[in-house]
């Protein structure tokens, strides 16, 4: 038996899970029908594929919210996980799902997943027969995602950095890399049965005045840790900046850049998508204002050219969204996609040029790093700054660079920190914002970039 | 002057505690910053430690006022090791909405020279220094 195996089945030998057949559940993926892959639908639907979120404790209120999702015409399913589950105390989740079930009331913030077990949720999975893509925030998702793609859930989205420093004070980077190195192997292995698992990065991160560069590297080392481990198929992404230039800037350098660095590993036969957060700051209040918001998302989304939109809604201000809510959101934003034609073609190369370089001065730092293998040049690359990523909680992150929006609502360093950008490359991004203001009234701007959609 | 700060409790809000940081190092304070989710403990330690002169704890999520409550009962048992240390706290402080003029003379009880509820960052750290200047006349 292989090490991989033998690690599989003292993770699914726990007293949280019902005898899990693997004979069965590779049965089962083998046979599935290839709409429930995502992968799958990246290929034969020719148009922007539509993500809400969403995920409630009970399987009724569950099923309730998919079959208003599919009224809606969603073209993906989101299945949305609990906190409890997702920091794997899977006791508490047990307790409050079944408290949830007596109740009437939601005594989770998600699907507990791994307690409703993957023969139950299969059932339902099926019954809509669409893509499910499983979002989490797990630095240890072993578990989880053995449950997901026995269920039918056939799109991972996570990874050992995005999933840990914008969510985590002290989980162990190291260990995050091991454990999503199980996840890879076992969305690798899997894919060799039917179509492929297709994982995702989550490119928003802090989504407070991330710059464009650290957002890149982070999803283009994300990709390659999980291409080299046999994934075939793996979507980068981004959360809308506030700048719609430097949105379409973004999109079309991690595009190119992306395809490049799949290609220095010998990975370019795997399928690369691209993947639009709207915008993942804090909203207004009024929600005719957040409706507003959610429709210009949309056609940035259109612009950027983007293969999946994830949507917010007009309640994103006021905490959990109903499921009428959730589905408003969709049926809107499939009719602007509907009407969105005839989009014009912009390319800034200034800003491409420069975006491109700064990638590329970070990267090679990294793969410079003296360690053996990816994942270590990595972590030490986070360790000692040379990926710096603003407003993380965790403390292996540096903290030392600094960001504001420049006069066009560009995210600019003002600091670099520990980050190698070239001399050039700090100079142009410094070039687009007033120095010469104190770190009073720099703080003050910051507050304010932050809050930019609430004004 | 040393200032230890962070967020007090299983509170994540990092903004707020990054611009503090900014903003301490700004007017010339030697800032030792422990982050978010951060207990008591902690922060009583690390001002033993940094031997510092002020104690800026934050809050947002308003879990303050359960933690808080334990400060003069925790402070005792380090002697008098921190009987110089100034004491603030600032932020969103309780859990809802709250009246100031009923909040602040709570937290003071608590142990806290200095008490800032819903109060604008360089307004709360301008008031830090003219308090730290009186002091030290």
């Amino acid at each position: 038996m292989s090490l991989l195996q033998e690690e599989r089945e003292i993770i699914l030998s726990n007293e949280y899970v019902d005898n899990f057949d693997f004979a069965e559940v590779e049965e089962f993926v083998k046979n599935a029908s290839k709409d429930l892959f995502i992968s799958h639908n990246f290929k034969t639907k020719n148009k922007m594929l539509v993500q809400p979120r969403g995920g409630f404790p009970t399987y009724d209120k569950q099923f309730a919210l998919n079959e208003f999702f599919v009224k809606s015409d969603v073209d993906v399913l989101p299945l949305t996980i609990d906190s409890n589950t997702r920091l794997n105390d899977y006791a508490t989740a047990k307790k409050m799902l079944r408290l949830s079930e007596e109740n009437e009331i939601d005594m989770l913030n998600g699907y507990p997943l791994v307690s409703h077990g993957y023969r139950t949720t299969r059932k339902m999975i099926t019954h809509f027969n669409k893509p499910v893509s499983l979002r989490h925030g797990t630095p240890d998702a072993r578990l989880l995602i053995e449950t997901a793609i026995a269920s039918g859930i056939f799109e991972i989205e996570g990874g050992p950095i995005t999933y840990l420093l914008p969510y985590s004070k002290n989980f162990p980077l190291d260990k995050a890399f091991l454990y999503w190195k199980y996840v890879e192997r076992v969305c690798a292995n899997y894919s060799k049965l039917n179509e492929p698992i297709n994982r995702e990065s989550f490119g928003p991160l802090t989504a407070t005045l991330v710059p464009p560069c650290i957002t890149i590297v982070i999803q283009l080392l994300e990709m390659l840790l999980s291409l080299e481990e046999g994934v075939k198929s793996f979507s980068v992404s981004f959360s809308q900046t506030g700048s719609m230039n430097q949105d379409i800037v973004t999109g079309a350098v991690i595009r190119k850049l992306a395809k490049y660095y799949a290609k220095e590993i010998n990975c370019e036969d795997a399928d690369i998508h691209l993947v639009y957060h709207q915008w993942m700051g804090a909203f207004p209040q009024n929600k005719d204002f957040a409706e507003q918001l959610i429709n210009m998302s949309t056609v940035i989304a259109s612009m950027v050219g983007a293969d999946k939109i994830i949507t917010k809604t007009r309640e994103e201000a006021s905490g959990i969204p109903t499921k009428e809510a959730n589905a408003k959101t969709v049926a809107n934003t499939q009719y602007t996609l509907r009407i969105l034609n005839g989009l014009p073609n912009i390319v800034d190369e200034e800003e491409e040029e420069n975006l491109t370089n700064e990638v590329k001065d970070i990267m090679s730092a990294v793969f410079n790093d003296s360690a053996d293998t990816l994942w270590r040049k990595v972590f030490n690359c986070i360790k000692n700054g040379i990926i710096d990523v603003p407003f993380s909680p965790h403390i292996i992150n540096q903290n030392e660079m600094i960001t504001v929006r420049d006069k066009n609502k560009n995210i600019r360093i003002i600091k670099r920190g520990n980050v190698p950008i070239s001399d050039k490359c700090y100079k142009y991004e410094k070039s687009k914002c007033d120095l010469t203001k104190d770190t009073t009234s720099i703080v003050n701007d910051i507050i304010h970039d932050i809050g930019i959609m609430q004004w | 002057m040393k200032v230890v700060t962070g967020v007090v409790g299983n509170d994540i809000h990092v903004v707020a505690n990054r611009l503090i940081d900014l903003s301490l190092q700004a007017r010339g304070y030697e800032v030792f910053n422990l982050g978010v989710n951060t207990y008591l403990e902690e922060f009583f330690d690390a001002v033993i430690e940094t031997n510092a002169d002020i104690l800026l704890i934050s809050s947002l999520n308003g879990e303050a006022e359960g933690w808080c409550r334990e400060v003069n009962i925790l402070k005792s048992r380090y002697g008098n090791l921190l009987d110089k240390v100034v004491f603030m706290i600032g932020g969103n402080l309780v859990v809802g909405t709250g009246d100031s003029d009923d909040i602040i003379p709570r937290f003071q009880n608590y142990g806290f020279d200095l008490v800032f509820h819903q109060v604008d960052l360089n307004t709360g750290l301008d008031a830090l220094e003219k308090y730290m200047e009186g002091k030290t006349k």
